[in-house]
């Protein structure tokens, strides 16, 4: 099991770094992206009351966006070319390789997201306070992301067409998880529409130990780390569901 | 050994029945040649035997493994090339494919080491291991791709045209690799292939499928012996054509192609011959190939 584990993931490394120019524009524009974004918004000007929570915001949205990126792209290529279907006859059950896939795509997504908060940290000179109440909602926070990502793969199985579906939510995830603006600042209703995309509420919890200083037991009490929770248990458990059932339908309908 | 018990593979509302109640038993050691044109169901077959396809019923098992049920088991008894795809990572070398599927298979780093760097050297592929397999010719990925299926030493190996596309050489080391593994190691091998020159050079035994149906299971031999009774002889005789005869003179020696339901008619049309003042020349049996055999079975009108 590890073995298997261990090869999937040492393979989806070692292809993604065989094509670096992708990564690298990446990482080029999601360090511009998001001065340029505050510096318009801002109206000429980087206003520094809302940077340090658009900053959790956009590191967020780039996890999500990358590690979904890298591993849809990659499952749908290798379904196209065949190196999908040969990798199925292992003596492993299939959903190992599968988070071999998610793993290494979380290690791309972890360092886009890392470059896009830590370049605008030192070029605008954002102070963004460490606590280790903080921690679970960033744990909470990736996995909800990986679990989207997961939940997008299950689709790519059965359908070549989830990346116009995949672009969407990414981009609705950007235009409202809190990188435009904080989420405080939000009308209640988009607010509320807002958490139920991937990242709002573990964006939202984060800031909130972040920045307000709040610990574990009241981020419990006032309610955003059991939406938190309960959205990533929910959105994981959808992914598990469609997964197996459309690599079965993958099965079937192989042609 | 590979054993099927009536595999049946329907797809869609349509209810098209790609594979119909096939049953095969392919003993250990041999190779076994799995014929038909394009549709007839072969390549859904072995997306079955490969655990690629779930059946719409029927039974696979691979080495005394079903493939629905112990499927895990059942995959470390095979290594597989599949037909129209990449098989192997082009933008990994040669070295890191076969660490990459030999440890797919459960096996440890160490072992899979040992084990690609002999299929490397046997391929004459070692001194570019590390080389990126998209910048190899065709026939050194096909190469590449086989090792791939053979890394964890399968007792069962499939190939969906594995000489397709490639060149003469090639073609004649990777038909070597299929007789070394089934006669020296005993590896059963089960091969589809539209060259059927190939299917008769290595196959102990071959298959024809039509319209998601067997239409023969035989031994190669056994095969063509039931084709005798189409018997053709060509008959050379020097000079020009006798008349009522169909024939092509070339070159001031005309050849004569005569079909024949019982070999002593053979005599008739020699004396025919004579009577017309034709100089034999020579006359000479042509067996049927199996590519005769082959048109003929799927040629054959159906019954539906």
């Amino acid at each position: 099991m590890h073995e298997v584990l261990r090869a999937e993931i040492g393979k989806g490394l070692r292809v993604q770094l065989a094509h670096p120019v992708g990564h690298v524009i990446t990482l080029l524009i999601s360090t511009m992206m998001y001065l340029g974004l505050q510096f318009v918004l801002g109206q000429g000007e980087l206003r520094q009351d809302v940077l340090p929570q658009t900053l959790v915001a956009i590191g967020g949205y780039w996890f999500l966006q990358y590690a979904g990126l890298v591993m849809v792209a990659d499952l749908i290529e290798e379904r196209r070319a065949g190196t999908f279907a040969q990798a199925q006859m292992t003596t492993a059950p299939p959903w190992l390789p599968m988070l071999g896939r998610l793993i290494t795509s979380s290690v791309f997504g972890l360092a886009v997201a890392g470059v896009a908060a830590v370049v605008p940290m030192l070029v605008a000179g954002i102070t963004v306070p460490l606590r280790w109440a903080a921690l679970l909602p960033a744990v909470l926070l990736g996995i909800n992301a990986l679990a989207f990502t997961f939940l997008m793969a299950a689709l790519a199985l059965v359908s070549p067409m989830v990346g116009a579906l995949q672009s969407l939510f990414t981009s609705l995830v950007l235009l409202l998880n809190g990188s435009f603006l904080p989420l405080a600042l939000y009308p209640d209703w988009l607010a509320v529409a807002a958490r139920v995309l991937p990242t709002t509420l573990g964006v939202e919890a984060l800031a909130q130990a972040l920045f307000e200083g709040r610990s574990l037991a009241r981020l419990w009490s006032g309610g955003t780390l059991p939406w938190l929770l309960a959205h990533t248990l929910a959105l994981t458990v959808v992914a598990g569901l469609l997964f197996v059932r459309n690599h079965r339908r993958a099965l079937q309908e192989a042609s | 050994m590979i054993e099927i018990e009536a595999l049946t593979k329907v797809y869609g509302t349509a209810r098209v029945r790609a594979v119909d109640e096939v049953s095969l038993r392919v003993g250990a050691g041999s190779v076994f040649g799995f014929l038909g044109p394009n549709g007839a169901g072969k390549t859904t077959t072995i997306k079955m035997l490969a655990g690629l396809l779930i059946p719409t019923s029927g039974r696979v098992r691979l080495a005394g493994f079903d493939v629905a049920r112990q499927r895990s088991a059942a995959m470390a008894q095979l290594g597989a090339v599949l037909e129209g795809s990449r098989n192997v990572y082009w933008s990994l070398s040669a070295w890191q494919n076969l660490m990459y599927f030999g440890r797919l298979k459960g096996l440890r780093k160490a072992r899979v080491a040992e084990r690609a760097e002999d299929l490397l050297t046997d391929l004459g592929l070692w001194k570019r291991r590390n080389d990126k397999v998209g910048g190899f010719s065709r026939g050194m990925q096909q190469k590449v791709a086989i090792a791939v299926a053979l890394i964890s030493e399968p007792p069962i190996v499939l190939l969906d045209e594995p000489t397709l596309g490639l060149d003469v050489e090639a073609t004649r080391t990777v038909k070597q690799w299929i007789t070394e593994q089934a006669r020296e190691l005993g590896t059963t091998v089960l091969l589809t292939t539209h060259q059927l020159d190939v299917a008769q050079e290595l196959c102990d035994r071959v298959a024809v499928m039509r319209q998601g149906r067997l239409v023969a299971d035989l031994p190669t031999r056994e095969l063509l012996a039931g084709f005798r009774e189409r018997d053709r002889y060509e008959i050379r005789v020097e000079g020009a054509a006798p008349p009522g005869f169909d024939a092509v003179t070339r070159e001031g020696v005309t050849t004569m192609s005569v079909r024949v339901r019982d070999p002593r008619e053979v005599y008739d049309v020699v004396e025919r011959l004579r009577a017309q003042g034709a100089v034999l020349e020579s006359l000479t049996q042509v067996q049927p190939d199996l590519e005769d055999v082959f048109l003929t079975l799927v040629n054959e009108p159906t019954d539906a």
